[in-house]
């Protein structure tokens, strides 16, 4: 009886540790196709890892469940290095409660910004000449040449020009060609037409990507900002389509509350 | 027991950024939540939100239309509803949200109680997307 249960213990164990292994596409490389939750540690099928308190949120108000929104200045995360007149302009933008947040006129809201928010799922598609990713969020997407190179002849775009090679098990994804219109993170973080991103996906184990983003702007920055999160799997879930302009009522109601001088600032 | 389970909301915070499409400070007052029970008159299932309406009566039989925004069709699906079977035109609910800044029968809508005694959230809690509580810069 009791070997029937080390047994059946060591078994357990066996399954566990093959269940957490990275999956490996056929020429080697971990394999990221999947579909992803991003901002969280949480394991499990969708409902599994959202349930109970949903997503969203800020925590400020205690009658609801704490949720961080990335649009929120995150605690395990280094303020921003904005050089002083560019800080100051984040600023008019968190006290204006981003009602200028590009994701508010149904524009793309922005990378690593989109990567990493929880409400809306990302989908990868990994092949060995390219990678695809999928945001619902905006409908967006990205299609990343593995080893190539920039485009000679880029013209400015929202979510970049994107470049991808491999460091050992590490993706590592760079970014040029951005135009201005975009915020990187939470509430007003804009950044200039100078920006250069490194974005780093490492499958640490089945269920979860490290992702890591490095944003380099030298208008705007003082120095090198990395920004830390994850990307958790969420078997079963499909990336669904969001048309952002199909009713959207934001813009209008701004307006609406600018005019008639009610006050929404802190 | 609150303090616990703020301790463990904010465990989780940590663990799970999420954002709407828009602020909801901007169009919502966090200060002043409203529950209100009436009828469904109309469903909106759209892009970036979605909407219901609900006709509320007063003490005296007064009727006013309520609109509610909330979560987009996607998002709603994650969280378990199904359109066109988890709530119709004509069913009596109970809403958990908060008002609009502009003073208008207009709020945000956290959670919905149907007659039956069963709850979903149809949008996310009061602050999301609004910029939280520091800005992401320090400015000297």
């Amino acid at each position: 009886m009791k070997h029937r249960f080390v047994l059946s213990m060591l078994l357990a164990i066996a399954a566990s540790a093959a269940n957490k292994e990275v999956p490996r596409a056929s020429d080697g490389k971990p394999d990221l196709t999947g579909v992803w939750q991003g901002g969280t540690t949480r394991r499990g099928n969708w409902e599994e890892a959202n349930s109970g308190l949903g997503v969203g949120g800020t925590g400020r108000d205690p009658s609801a469940p704490a949720n961080i929104s990335p649009t929120a200045a995150q605690p395990d995360h280094e303020p921003a290095p904005y050089q002083p007149w560019a800080a100051k302009k984040v600023l008019e933008s968190f006290n204006k409660r981003g009602i200028d947040d590009p994701a508010a006129y149904c524009l793309p809201p922005g990378l690593p910004r989109m990567a990493i928010l929880g409400l809306f799922p990302v989908q990868i598609v990994q092949t060995p000449e390219q990678i695809v990713i999928l945001y619902e969020y905006m409908n967006a997407f990205r299609v990343i040449p593995v080893n190539a190179k920039h485009a000679e002849d880029m013209a400015p775009t929202y979510l970049g020009d994107s470049v991808a090679h491999w460091e050992g098990d590490t993706l590592v994804v760079d970014m040029i060609g951005f135009n201005d219109k975009t915020w990187l993170m939470s509430t007003g973080t804009f950044h200039s037409d100078a920006l250069h991103m490194t974005e780093r996906y490492t499958r640490v184990d089945k269920d979860r990507i490290n992702y890591e983003a490095t944003m380099e702007d030298p208008k705007v920055l003082t120095k090198p900002w990395t920004v830390h999160s994850t990307m958790m799997l969420r078997e079963g879930t499909r990336v669904q389509e969001y048309i952002c302009a199909e009713n959207n009522l934001d813009p209008g109601r701004y307006e609406n509350l600018l005019k008639n001088g009610i006050n929404f600032q802190r | 027991m609150i303090r616990t389970a703020w301790t463990a909301g904010i465990l989780f915070a940590a663990a799970i950024p999420a954002i709407a499409h828009h602020s909801f400070g901007a169009e919502y007052d966090s200060n002043k939540p409203v529950t209100l029970t009436g009828t469904i008159t109309k469903i909106e299932w759209t892009n970036p939100h979605s909407h219901f309406f609900v006709d509320v009566k007063d003490d005296k039989g007064n009727v006013a239309n309520w609109k509610f925004e909330g979560y987009p069709p996607s998002v709603l699906s994650r969280t378990g509803w199904k359109r066109d079977l988890t709530m119709k035109v004509g069913d009596t609910v109970t809403v958990f949200g908060w008002r609009s800044r502009d003073g208008t029968n207009w709020a945000h809508s956290r959670e919905v109680t149907f007659a039956d005694g069963r709850k979903l959230f149809f949008g996310p809690p009061a602050g999301t997307g609004d910029g939280g509580t520091t800005p992401a810069a320090d400015v000297k």
